[in-house]
Parts: structure tokens; sequence; C-alpha cells
């Protein structure tokens, strides 16, 4: 009790990075080894060179045997060296191509939970709906709008205003000529009958109803 | 490495002896400190051993035969101690660090230079830092080994970095 706030550290380092670390260290020494070893060649170097002066044949050939051997051995670490660096470049890699899986997967895992979430039976329901709704919507605005001028209504009152105008251009225009000046138009004659119009009709009911209350 | 040039303190005689005065005083341990800081900083100086400071080039001059003498040495190590440029090793006060630069500074350093050079979530050890060929061009080259796990320590307390101590293998991870 009392640390349920204190924090605990994840070490952040891995297997692989200790066998990176161990691969690094044997590097270094490697390469430790080889400065020394060079440093020692041209010691050895310099040394025969005296030797040779001082006249002491054998000793300088000696001299030069164990650096044709030092030599030799600083070809081998090279060659190891070389395998080191290798194996150190893999493994980091390698861990990058982890890095690469897991970010695969966790993508792959989050489009499938979408996926998941949209499936096409779901889709076609809301389709649906959706076309129902639209046909509900123009029922109501056809319901609503019932009362405003349909197509037919709108043509008609363009012919009305077009005969409006018609009409107030003819009243600018001169006179047509008449019927007497051109006798071989004949026109129809004005019905004599009027049309019977429904309020007549209304009027009749009317009385009929009338006399049969009285 | 340049020639360390010398203050002109270096050569004025009454400096090698530690006046009395408090005003003079101050002022003279406050050249003492910087001369020891610069010359540290020159020579790549990070550890300090009090009974090899008699002989020191810093607290002598021959060229005007005057040395600081040892009670003072240890004055002037206090004062720097204080200031927190020396860090002694224990309490014997036998021999203590010379930080010419803070060692967060140093993490500071080592850490941009591992931003510079990608190696951030990579593994490093601490000779490829302070020897290594990648890094003979920075001022951490050739850093006191100490010195460098102090400032990585304290890259490690701000979360920058992470220590590996197993078996002989000393490295850090950069994070």
């Amino acid at each position: 009790m009392g640390h349920l706030f204190s924090k605990k550290t994840v070490s952040k380092v891995t297997e692989q990075d200790k066998a990176i670390l161990q691969l690094k260290t044997t590097r270094d020494r490697i390469r430790q080894y080889q400065k020394r070893s060079e440093a020692n060649l041209e010691k050895d170097r310099t040394l025969a060179k005296q030797l040779l002066q001082n006249g002491k044949k054998d000793r300088a050939k000696l001299l030069l045997r164990k650096k044709r051997f030092v030599e030799e051995q600083l070809n081998k670490t090279d060659a190891t060296l070389e395998n080191i660096e290798k194996m150190i470049q893999d493994l980091e890699f390698a861990q990058i191509e982890m890095k690469v899986v897991d970010s695969l997967k966790v993508g792959n895992e989050s489009l499938k939970h979408i996926n998941e979430m949209l499936s096409i039976a779901d889709v076609e329901s809301i389709l649906d709906e959706t076309e129902e709704a639209a046909e509900k919507q123009r029922e109501i605005s056809a319901l609503l709008s019932g009362g405003v001028l349909t197509e037919a209504d709108e043509s008609a009152v363009e012919e009305e205003l077009d005969a409006l105008i018609a009409d107030a251009v003819k009243k600018q225009l001169p006179d047509a000529p008449s019927a007497a000046e051109n006798p071989e138009v004949v026109l129809p004659d004005v019905p004599e009958a009027l049309p019977e119009t429904e309020p007549e009709k209304v009027e009749k009911v009317r009385a009929k109803v009338a006399v049969e209350a009285s | 490495m340049n020639e360390f040039q010398w203050p002109w303190q270096y050569s004025f005689p009454p400096f090698f002896t530690l006046q009395s005065n408090a005003d003079v005083r101050k002022t003279q341990l406050d050249a003492w400190c910087a001369l020891v800081i610069s010359w540290g900083k020159s020579n790549n100086i990070s550890q300090i051993d009090v009974a090899e400071t008699s002989s020191l080039p810093v607290f002598k001059n021959p060229a005007i035969s005057r040395a600081l003498p040892a009670n003072s040495i240890a004055v002037v190590l206090d004062e720097l101690a204080k200031r927190g440029n020396l860090e002694w090793t224990d309490k014997t006060k036998r021999r203590g660090y010379l930080l010419w630069r803070s060692p967060a500074e140093w993490g500071q350093q080592i850490y941009t230079w591992a931003q510079s050079t990608s190696r951030l979530n990579n593994v490093c050890t601490l000779y490829e830092i302070t020897q290594g060929d990648d890094t003979a061009d920075q001022e951490f080259h050739c850093l006191d080994g100490d010195v460098l796990l102090k400032a990585l320590r304290t890259l490690e307390v701000s979360g920058k970095a992470e220590l590996m101590d197993f078996g002989d293998n000393q490295g850090v991870k950069f994070l």
C-alpha cells in the first residue's frame, strides 16, 4: 500500500538488445586488440631496423618472424570482425522487421474490426431504410404542397399571361381590316341559346325543395 | 590540441599566495577556479588526485618560481566543489572529478550525437562512445569513463536512455 502511484519502470531493453550489446562489446575488444597489435608491429619494425644496424641479424630475423605472425593474426581478426559486424547488422535489421510485422498485425486487426462493424446485410437494410424514408419524405411534401400550383396550373398561368401580352400588343397595332372590306370571309353566327349554367340548375333544385316543403 | 593560454595572473607572483582581505581573496579564488576549469578543459583532465596536485602544472609556475601551497590548493579545490565543478569520489576527499562541464550537459551532447547519427532505439557500447572512430570529432571523445556514466545516468533519469550492464558488457540504449 502507499505505492499505488509509484511508477513501475518497464525496461525497454530486450533480449535482442542484450545480444547486440554482447556482440558490440566483442567487436570493441577486437578493435582494441587490433589497435594494440598495430602499435606493436610498428614498434617491432623499428626495433628490427635497429638490431640490423647493430649487426644482430638473427635477433632481427626472429623479430620479423614474430611480426609476420602477428600480421597474419590481424588478418584473421579482420575476418572475424566482418562476421560480427554482419551479425550485428542482421540482428538490428531483424528487430526492425519484427516491428514492421507487429504494426502490420495491428493494422490488419483494426481493419478487421471495422469490417465487422460494417456487414453487407447492414448496409442493405440501411439503404432500404433510406429509400423508405425518402419515399415518405416525398409523400409528406406532396401532401403539404397540395394547395400549391401544379405544373398544369403553371402552364395555364403562362398561357393567360401570354394572352394578356398579346392583347396589349394588339391595342398598339393598327385596326385589322373589317368584314365589309373582305366579304368573302364568312364568320360563324353567334349562338342564340345561352349555355346552361350551374347556378340556374342549383336554383331549380332549390325551388323544387321549397315546393315540397310547403 | 591548442597550447593552453595561461592568464596574466599565472605570471603574477602574489597570485600564488592567498590574500587575507576577504574581497581580494574572493576575486582571487574566482580567478583560480576559472584557471583550473579552463586548464582542465584544455587538457581534458577529468580527475584530480589531491596527493598529486602540487605537481600539476596549473598550481605552480617555475618561470617565476612560485607554487600554490598545499593548504591553499585545498581551499581552491573546496571552492570548486562548492561551485559544483568538482565532485569528490568519496568522503576522504582524496580524489575528485573535475567537472568543467556538468554531467547533464555531457548527457545532452551525447544524446544530440545519438540523434544526429540515428542511434535512437539502438544499443551502443561505452567504448564506442568515448573511443570509437565515429566519435573522433566529438568533444566527448576520450571522456573519462566515470564521467560518462554520470552523464548517461542523467539521460536515464529523463528517460532518454537506458544503461545496460551485465557480465562485463556495458552499454547504453538510446530511447
